[in-house]
């Protein structure tokens, strides 16, 4: 499936290094526009603008945490649908759990590779468009 | 030491069922009394065992020694160490995007002369270069590191060693317990990586295990 890369997307992570590997390899996947944040709390008034079509978040932030975020967003009428990807040293079954109910399109545990972002990108925007499908 | 004993529980009875209710005020009364002097004296007792307990201890003891001077030592090295492995990833992800836009030029380019491509591989090879200079971090943050597990080891020993002298059984401390809501409280606040033994139970150990488990759960 053919991807449309033109989007707008929202990197949230509390640590500038990981921003910087995660756009390093999203612009190695053809994506172009990037957005940063360092924390929950700071992405969610850049999310409530409507501009991102695609949010990567980390789990572990001191002020707003990824999953918080998540819920804001799928909490929101107008946002409920942006995919939410999180990427995160979390790994308990619980925490799984918890990210799934919240409504998480994928799941990236740290430290992970060029390849897994690649198929979890994919994936997500094979689901996005049969909704879409479905929806029309 | 006065005891709570058998008589004044059975005359705070009695004047219970005789509807006393000043003779019951002040028998409550006594029996807290007797109650909080029971208290104050065991603390006495605890204060005093620790107040000997440190008096024993000679002005060189390792415990003070450790308070005094490791522990304010090993705030300032860890410090150290995220400040390199920040600094040394900084340079990698640095080199590495210079010589993603090296290989970008040299694929737009429709013809590159000898000289120019000898340039370019110079100049690539001197990115290389600083990628694996930029790994010498660590050679310097493990000897950090390996000085700060020698520290705290040491404290460990130091803090048994006078919970023990206070004349507590260091292994009879009960294991710490979260009820669930504090256990979800902290996993919905996140944790960081799982590189405990304790902390790595009901963690899954891969990608593939976590894409399974999702993939259950239709996502």
């Amino acid at each position: 499936m053919q991807i449309n890369r033109d989007i707008n997307i929202l990197v949230v992570d509390d640590f500038s290094t990981m921003r910087r590997i995660v756009k390093n390899l999203l612009k190695e996947l053809g994506f172009s526009k990037f957005d940063e944040a360092d924390d929950g709390a700071t992405a969610w008034p850049m999310v409530k603008t409507g501009k991102y079509d695609f949010i990567v978040s980390d789990w572990n932030m001191p002020q707003m945490t990824g999953i918080d975020l998540l819920r804001h967003v799928r909490a929101d009428e107008k946002l409920k649908d942006t995919p939410f990807l999180l990427i995160t040293a979390e790994a308990k079954r619980s925490q799984i759990l918890e990210a799934a109910q919240a409504g998480v399109d994928g799941y990236i545990v740290k430290p992970f590779t060029a390849a897994t972002l690649n198929e979890k990108i994919q994936k997500i925007f094979e689901r996005v468009a049969e909704r879409q499908k479905a929806q029309s | 030491m006065k005891q709570i004993d058998k008589q004044i529980v059975l005359t705070l009875l009695d004047a219970v069922e005789q509807e006393d209710q000043g003779r019951v005020a002040d028998l409550l009364d006594e029996l807290t009394r007797i109650r909080e002097t029971q208290i104050y004296q065991q603390l006495e007792a605890l204060t005093k065992n620790l107040h000997e307990t440190l008096d024993d201890l000679e002005v060189d003891a390792p415990i003070l020694l450790h308070a005094k001077h490791d522990l304010p030592d090993i705030a300032e090295r860890l410090q150290y160490v995220i400040h390199e492995t920040q600094a040394a990833s900084g340079k990698t992800l640095q080199a590495a995007e210079n010589l993603s836009e090296l290989l970008e030029e040299l694929t737009l380019a429709d013809d590159v002369s000898l000289e120019a491509a000898k340039q370019l591989k110079q100049q690539m090879n001197s990115e290389l270069t600083n990628i694996m200079l930029a790994q010498s971090f660590q050679d310097l943050t493990g000897q950090v590191l390996n000085r700060v597990i020698l520290i705290v080891t040491a404290l460990e020993e130091s803090l048994k060693n006078l919970i023990e002298r206070s004349k507590h059984d260091f292994e009879k401390i009960p294991e710490r317990r979260y009820s669930e809501e504090e256990q979800k409280a902290q996993e919905s606040k996140g944790m960081g990586p799982n590189v405990t033994r304790d902390s790595k139970q009901g963690a899954l150990d891969s990608q593939e295990d976590i894409d399974d488990l999702l993939s259950d759960l239709g996502i």
